[in-house]
């Protein structure tokens, strides 16, 4: 498909197709060194209840494979290396090699070698072979990929029939009261820390702003649907602003 | 489609967790494939359990029809998933309504998937802290047993031996046993005046 008169959302802004994946790579290869550390900051450490949260979602057991998308540091992969076990298979993928560097080495620092791989790769082209994984995992990863159904439609390839999808994002806050309070604290804060912290302000005003051109929790779920996955479902965590997306390859 | 709360998916993670650790489980439930109940846990949660490829799938907020439907207050269904058939007298009770096989497979596959609390705290903090933890919380449960065994002796005795408020069993008894030798008394006593009567019309 020619996608070259094509615009896509960077945050608020409109850029060419072909441009998005370069500008957000730059943003994560300029975030990279305190990325862990941003995490923990703007999130008061709440990101870890999160990730633990989809962890517990996955159903992997030991000696079972399965694919981190967009993993950056590999909290997930971490997590789910702890399920499979030495027997198992884990696999930490990202578009960024700053990002994938920093992952390698936590995962290395913590013991884990030969079940484990990192990989460049592009979500919406990941370079496996069909039916490879029992669970794959994107952890707010989605949000900045330009083709988000081809993404979709990537991931639903490689997983084996039975395998679950699980997507960790931000999303549409539906608790009441809570919104105001999010876009302040989204729009004031997270950029003041990012400028204090990461020297880096425009990165994540990036960050919030692509939040909210994300698709809500029904969009999304519509796009599993579409994407092929079966029993597709979502948990919304901490009123919303980040949900959890499910679905099963039948 | 409402979202799933956040709790009943990982209830759903938990069983499905230990149905994967057992094998008796995994086949009971394949065996209930495409089949639903719905649990209706009184003044709580509508609950529609479901099993696919041997998986449990729990969702909130589906009004569809279901196989059957088991419905109860938290401590009537509590009971029942543990297996108690037999209740204590009084004690509530669950209803199953629509297929009873498919609901009893349930049942059964909701016994078989029980967690186990010390596994799964030991997935949290590890194995020997896990054992620890269980350990004194065992023997927590065990002394307030019976504490609230000894606490209900000693005020039972109060009451009875010295507040003079109840009576004790061995009193009861024979109070009891006194009320029935005067009633079987009085109804021979009432016999003897009705013949009495006879007679007198006879002699008369």
């Amino acid at each position: 498909m020619d996608n070259s008169g094509r615009k896509v959302d960077f945050g608020f802004e409109k850029v060419a197709w072909g441009d998005k994946a370069g500008r957000v790579r730059s943003v994560f290869a300029s975030v990279a060194g305190k990325y862990d550390v941003m995490n923990d900051l703007m999130s008061l450490g709440v990101h870890r209840l999160w990730k633990q949260f989809a962890l517990s979602l996955t159903g992997l057991r030991p000696g079972r494979s399965a694919l981190d998308v967009a993993g950056g540091t590999g909290d997930l992969a971490l997590g789910m290396l702890r399920q499979v076990g030495r027997s198992g298979r884990v696999v930490l993928s990202d578009v960024n090699p700053a990002m994938l560097e920093i992952g390698r080495d936590r995962l290395l620092d913590k013991g884990w070698v030969g079940n484990v791989e990192c990989i460049v790769a592009d979500a919406e082209r990941l370079p496996f072979e069909d039916d490879s994984f029992d669970c794959v995992t994107i952890g707010f990863g989605l949000r900045n990929v330009t083709d988000k159904p081809a993404a979709l439609k990537s991931m639903h390839r490689v997983l084996k029939p039975g395998g679950q999808l699980l997507v960790l994002e931000f999303s549409t806050p539906v608790a009441p009261g809570l919104k105001p309070i999010y876009d302040a604290y989204s729009f004031k804060v997270l950029p003041l820390l990012g400028r204090l912290v990461a020297q880096d302000e425009a990165s994540y005003r990036y960050l919030a702003e692509s939040i909210r051109m994300h698709p809500n929790q029904e969009t999304l779920l519509e796009m599993l649907r579409t994407a092929g996955f079966a029993q597709t479902r979502y948990h919304n965590l901490t009123g919303g602003i980040v949900a959890v997306h499910r679905g099963y390859k039948i | 489609m409402p979202a799933t709360a956040a709790w009943l998916a990982s209830a759903e993670a938990l069983l499905n967790r230990c149905i994967d650790s057992s094998a008796q489980a995994l086949g009971t439930a394949r065996r209930l494939q495409g089949t639903s109940v719905q649990i209706d846990i009184e003044g709580i949660a509508r609950i529609r359990a479901s099993a696919h490829q041997g998986r449990l799938v729990l969702l909130a907020g589906d009004d569809s029809a279901a196989d059957a439907v088991i419905s109860g207050s938290p401590a009537a269904l509590l009971q029942l998933f543990r297996g108690g058939a037999n209740r204590e007298p009084g004690a509530p009770a669950a209803q199953i309504r629509g297929d009873a096989e498919t609901a009893n497979r349930y049942r059964e596959l909701f016994m078989l998937a029980r967690p186990d609390p010390e596994e799964e705290l030991s997935r949290w903090i590890g194995d020997l802290p896990a054992r620890r933890v269980s350990l004194f919380a065992r023997r927590a449960l065990e002394l307030a047993r019976q504490a609230r065994r000894t606490a209900g002796e000693n005020i039972a005795e109060y009451l009875q031996e010295e507040g003079r408020d109840l009576v004790n069993r061995t009193e009861l008894e024979e109070f009891l046993h006194g009320v029935d030798s005067l009633r079987e008394t009085a109804d021979r006593i009432e016999a003897r005046l009705v013949r009495l009567e006879q007679r007198l019309k006879g002699a008369v």
